[in-house]
């Protein structure tokens, strides 16, 4: 067999056009094979009362990274199983701090809110580290480099703002974090250069509110209208009534996610630049919605069986639908120094869903 | 078969190069276009396999080589990662995978119905009183705020009540500062509960619906014996438990906040178990008789709640198909405490 040959099929030639080159990224993974992963996961996990869950995880992810192709290479997960393991028992314990203290009386809740405020920027920056020290494309590991300073900065600037304004200063906070996480990446040496989002972010937000108001108009419309026709049976927390009232919220709440998840992606990866690489992101906001719709809607019919294959199509999509236009070749990217990180701060922070998405 | 295609990465820049790697001997050769490297095979480390995923060699001093080829990998490199090699077997062969089905589907069904309930009977040994007395007081301030008002009682009615209340309770000495709470709340109906640490709330309608103050002694009794087994707080923990169950299991879902707050709320709904119930009438039936009262008046208690139940929801019905306007809801004691023939057949047969 000869090297070139077989290789030139593994890695095909990218589209180019106009000195630029085009390569769409693939996800390749199947949601058969993947079941059988998620599956075998979660039955070592609860014979092992969780403590497998550290190498599911690694799994999991090394599994998607491999599966996400760009140029015909995938990327690679690194996480050391036994560092994630110790993260997850911190992470335990703070939540049943937090929670616990939450139950006994608002003062202890408002004190750990408190002390948490001041940990997350710590949190934020130790996990976006872990997570891009830990992310591998071609063997040069990406970087993420910033001072817990610099985020708890952010943290209380803008959250005073959001305070201040009554929330309406969201977007510029949101804005700004995301601008944060971007431009504090590298990959090798290479950092990531973010254009100004402020715009078009304040655009998004004031789309989605307006798209609150509409739908909130229509919840008032219909409650009034079920309240003069089913009168007092509204009122019993287990009617069918407040279940389809329920029902709907949700299916709003979901609506408005699916088109900031969509919007706020687009915006930001559209706006990203790595040396001579951009990207293009062309998410659809009613295709996500109806991803996700029929998500929740296979998961709970399945009884959580049909996770795994709701999982790979939305990754499928998310792929399918991003391209990594370069005026290079992407060979000429270079490696640096690099300092490991441990992996607590990504752990708490994902048990307490924080940190800022891309 | 120990001649492979792969693509090396050198680790200090992204180019790519392919190459043919070759085993001889106790070395590893890798050639291509200005590669030429000879490793001996310790020094390489193979990482775990996963499905399909390509593999990566990593060479000593950073570099790395990428393959597709599982067969030559599996014939180099047999001993490499025992254990995740194991569960790669495990998720290849779709036997296994049933397995791991089944034992998936016995436990969540146990872990619901046996793990969590038990989990929150040992974890409550190690709560102090005086944090679960906490835990009330949380409870009943919420309860404040959103469903109750203050009692509409004359005060002379109260103190009467009161007076009975210490009878019930004087002398448990089981640590519980037993305090009765007079709430008038319109959502809930004829209701009594018990929160953690010993108040017990008791809703004017209740009173208003016995026909003698031993009856409401007795619903008062069944309420002590909540708060004497801590169900209370078990039911707090068995929810906290729940919720980190089905956490744990959907995890990956797409969105798992919200499927996370939504589950528990719909658990918590169910209430109080039967077990519960019934540990708490025993007790119930055992006090009655200590203070010198019948079981036979939580029996009259239970049948008039049972008949006003009845009552309500046959109003309710007839609301629904519209022909009356007016109807009150539905929710009361009953809704929170199953199967009420039972219970009284049990109180009539403890006389």
């Amino acid at each position: 067999m000869d090297a070139l040959n077989s290789n030139s099929n593994v890695y095909p030639d990218a589209g180019s056009a106009g000195g630029e080159r085009r390569y769409p990224v693939e996800f390749t993974a199947t949601a058969g094979e993947y079941f059988r992963i998620w599956i075998v996961n979660l039955a070592l996990t609860i014979i092992t009362l969780g403590v497998y869950s550290a190498w599911a995880k690694v799994r999991k992810k090394r599994y998607f990274y491999g599966h996400t192709r760009i140029d015909g290479e995938g990327f690679e997960y690194r996480a050391n199983p036994v560092a994630i393991l110790k993260g997850r028992l911190i992470a335990v314990a703070a939540v049943i701090l937090f929670y616990g203290s939450g139950k006994i009386s608002w003062q202890l809740q408002l004190a750990s809110f408190g002390v948490g405020l001041f940990i997350s920027p710590w949190l934020i920056v130790r996990s976006m580290a872990f997570n891009a020290y830990n992310s591998a494309y071609r063997n040069i590991r990406l970087h993420f480099r910033s001072t817990y300073f610099q985020c708890l900065k952010l943290i209380i600037g803008y959250g005073l703002l959001v305070i201040i304004t009554l929330g309406l200063g969201y977007p510029y906070m949101k804005r700004r974090m995301v601008q944060f996480a971007a431009e504090n990446h590298y990959y090798g040496v290479t950092q990531f250069a973010v254009a100004d989002l402020k715009k078009i972010f304040l655009r998004i937000y004031s789309n989605a509110i307006g798209i609150g108001i509409l739908l909130g108009i229509v919840a008032v419309v219909l409650t009034a209208l079920g309240a003069t026709t089913l009168g007092m049976e509204m009122r019993r927390p287990t009617g069918t009534f407040f279940i389809v009232q329920k029902l709907f919220g949700y299916v709003c709440y979901l609506g408005i996610f699916a088109y900031l998840r969509a919007r706020v992606a687009n915006a930001t990866w559209n706006s990203i630049t790595i040396g001579p690489v951009r990207f293009e992101c062309a998410l659809r906001a009613l295709e996500v919605y109806w991803l996700y719709l029929v998500n929740i809607s296979a998961i709970i019919l399945t009884v959580g069986l049909a996770t795994p294959w709701a999982v790979i199509r939305t990754l499928r999509y998310r792929a399918e639908k991003m391209t990594v236009i370069a005026t290079d070749a992407l060979d000429h990217f270079v490696a640096g120094e690099s300092t490991q990180v441990a992996a607590a701060g990504e752990e708490v922070s994902e048990m307490f869903d924080i940190g800022i998405g891309l | 078969m120990n001649k492979f295609d792969a693509v090396y990465y050198d680790g200090k820049t992204s180019a790519r190069t392919p190459v043919q790697v070759q085993r001889l001997g106790n070395c590893l050769f890798v050639f291509g276009p200005n590669v030429t490297i000879k490793v001996p095979i310790g020094a390489v480390r193979a990482d775990a396999r996963i499905g399909s995923v390509r593999r990566t060699l990593s060479l000593p001093g950073g570099a790395q080589l990428k393959t597709d080829d599982h067969a030559a990998l599996a014939e180099l490199f047999p001993h490499a990662n025992r254990l995740e090699t194991m569960v790669q077997k495990l998720e290849q062969r779709w036997h296994y995978v049933l397995v791991a089905l089944v034992t998936i589907a016995v436990f969540s069904w146990w872990s619901m119905d046996f793990g969590v309930p038990l989990a929150a009977k040992i974890v409550i040994a190690w709560v102090p009183i005086n944090i679960e007395a906490a835990l009330g007081n949380q409870t009943l301030a919420t309860v404040d705020k959103s469903i109750c008002g203050p009692s509409q009682l004359s005060a002379e009615r109260r103190q009467q009540l009161q007076s009975n209340f210490a009878v019930l309770t004087a002398g448990l000495q089981d640590g519980y500062r037993y305090r009765l709470e007079f709430r008038d709340c319109k959502g809930v109906g004829s209701n009594a509960f018990a929160l953690p640490g010993g108040a017990i709330v008791i809703t004017d309608a209740l009173i208003k619906l016995a026909e003698n103050d031993q009856q409401i002694t007795a619903v008062l009794a069944h309420e002590v014996g909540h708060v004497r087994n801590r169900h209370g707080l078990r039911l707090v923990l068995q929810g906290a438990g729940a919720a980190a169950l089905i956490t744990a299991l959907a995890g990956d879902a797409v969105s798992i906040t919200a499927l996370a707050v939504a589950l528990p709320t719909i658990l918590l709904q169910t209430g109080y178990s039967r077990e519960f119930e019934t540990q708490a009438d025993t007790y119930a039936f055992k006090r009655l008789k200590e203070i010198g009262l019948s079981p036979k008046y939580f029996a009259e208690m239970l049948t008039r709640l049972e008949a006003e139940h009845a009552a309500k929801k046959q109003a309710a019905d007839e609301a629904k198909s519209g022909k009356s306007s007016d109807s009150s809801t539905t929710f009361d004691y009953l809704s929170t405490h199953p199967n009420t023939t039972e219970r009284i057949q049990r109180a009539l047969a403890n006389q």
